[in-house]
């Protein structure tokens, strides 16, 4: 079997995705359970100091610190397609480059905890 | 374009990575966020990679039971899924759809990506390649017999869906088994068949006072095509046994004395296994081999190994050519075979071991036990 990996960007134009990677996971309240499209998980904001650039990530009451880091190895982002009926060919899927990832903001210091009165619709939880 | 099942735009990719400083932005679920199971990571180890990627050369290949490889045009690499304990947000890129204007910019995540899949460089696996083309080796006469199914047969796309390589990796495959492309199919040829051609170009050699370093491809096609032989056999009989020589006028093909010296050494000692005294086969070998070309026991390294049987020596077929290529399949054979190797004797059945990533020395140190009592003894490989 043999499944091409298609890809209709070439090399200049890939649409540019990107990553916000931190440690740990982003908890809803109990009540919204699932329903969480939509809603807003925290605040990015970009500073910078001497020669760094920083990011801080403002979740509930948790703050986060952390860099861009440019990726070694790129990611590709694949999309798996299942064919459609009546196709020619007789694999199941196909797939297709839909996308390439080479920065992502990285944030892998624990988070602070800020004092002030917190914005209660999503907290965080550390590890 | 067909419908997708949910917008996977819209993310805002660009603000993120333009953010600069002093500024900022909001980052929340993507209306459509979800476990988006048909997206995957998978990361470029290098540039050629990455180009072969964005190009539309790259593949996936092999069986429902097999794990799946990938790829490109020259290189084969397997693909393993490397999971993280972080929280990954994906972001798309494309202004987000809104129906309410937003003060900033706004950056909406689609998915947690649970991993990604890493590529890991990998020999391709060629050893199927031979099982399927034994399943029906040509023979010259084949076209008289019955059997017109092409069961056991197999065109090269037929080889690409079943066989876990690159396309260059497959085609050295091909060249290595001596295989031919004959009515849209690759083809061993029988051992028998190969001896005819081979014999029948150089009795005609003689006959026609023809130079066997400098065979004029026209003219040996059209004897023997007159003779009854199939043209593509007969210059498939020119590639095995001869190289090209580069010519303005005409293609002319240089017989390489060594590989016909060890065509008539097999054919004296039979397949794999056949053994006889060293000097009967000597005087053998010397019949075969046509007047004049020269022969000695170093052309047959990797091709016969030799056996003290009490004051005798005996000489046994054993062609590497005939061996698995994984290592991890060929030194099992090679030490059922002999218990315990000398290096000069082990050395041609392990040359043309290949593992991306591994030193020879690293493929002894892996598979075999080697044991030097002193310093100026040679060493001896056995089993690990």
């Amino acid at each position: 079997m043999e499944i091409k990996v298609k890809c209709n960007c070439g090399a200049e134009n890939c649409s540019e995705w990107a990553i916000l990677e931190l440690q740990g996971v982003v908890e809803s309240q109990p009540s919204i359970a699932n329903q969480i499209q939509g809603l807003e998980i925290g605040r990015l904001c970009c500073s910078s100091s001497s020669s760094q650039v920083n990011y801080t990530f403002t979740v509930g009451y948790h703050e986060l610190s952390g860099t861009k880091v440019s990726l070694k190895k790129p990611l590709l982002v694949l999309k798996k397609n299942k064919q459609e009926e009546g196709s020619v060919s007789n694999n199941e899927l196909d797939l297709e480059v839909i996308g390439i990832i080479r920065h992502k903001i990285l944030f892998k210091n624990r988070p602070k905890a800020i004092i002030s009165r917190p914005q209660v619709k999503d907290k965080k939880a550390s590890d | 374009m067909a419908a997708n099942k949910g917008d996977i735009t819209g993310g805002g990719a660009e603000s993120f990575l333009a953010l600069g400083p002093d500024s900022s932005v909001t980052v929340r679920y993507h209306p459509d966020f979800g476990p988006h199971n048909d997206l995957i990571l998978l990361e470029a180890p290098d540039d050629a990679v990455l180009s072969d990627l964005l190009h539309g050369r790259v593949t996936i290949r092999g069986q429902h039971d097999e794990d799946a490889v990938l790829c490109t045009p020259s290189s084969t690499y397997a693909m393993k899924f490397v999971s993280t304990s972080n929280s990954v947000f994906l972001i798309p890129p494309g202004k987000p759809n809104l129906s309410d204007p937003q003060p900033n910019p706004l950056v909406s995540v689609l998915k947690l990506a649970p991993g990604n899949i890493e590529l890991v460089q990998t020999a391709p696996r060629l050893d199927k390649l031979r099982s399927l083309l034994m399943q029906k080796l040509y023979k010259l006469d084949e076209e008289d017999e019955e059997d017109c199914s092409s069961e056991g047969l197999y065109t090269w796309h037929d080889l690409i869906c079943s066989i876990q390589a690159s396309n260059e990796e497959l085609r050295e495959g091909l060249r290595f088994l001596s295989a031919v492309e004959i009515n849209g199919f690759w083809r061993m040829v029988h051992p028998k068949s190969v001896n005819m051609i081979l014999t029948m170009v150089l009795t005609n050699s003689v006959l026609h006072d023809w130079s066997l370093d400098a065979l004029v491809e026209e003219e040996v096609l059209s004897v023997l095509e007159s003779d009854g032989y199939n043209s593509t056999i007969v210059k498939h009989c020119l590639e095995t046994f001869g190289t090209k020589i580069e010519n303005d006028n005409s293609k002319l093909w240089g017989f390489d004395k060594k590989r016909i010296a060890v065509h008539f050494a097999k054919q004296v000692l039979g397949s794999n296994g056949g053994k006889m005294r060293l000097e009967i086969f000597i005087e053998k070998w010397m019949r075969n081999v046509q007047k004049g070309m020269p022969f000695d026991l170093n052309m047959l390294e990797g091709e016969v190994l030799y056996e003290t049987i009490g004051a005798e020596t005996w000489i046994k077929a054993f062609s590497v050519a005939d061996l698995p290529l994984a290592p991890d399949a060929r030194f099992p054979v090679l030490f059922k075979e002999r218990a315990k190797w000398a290096w000069k004797d082990l050395e041609p059945y392990v040359r043309n071991l290949r593992v991306p990533g591994m030193s020879s020395e690293g493929l002894l140190i892996k598979y075999t036990r080697r044991v030097q009592p002193t310093a100026d003894v040679e060493p001896i490989f056995s089993a690990r």
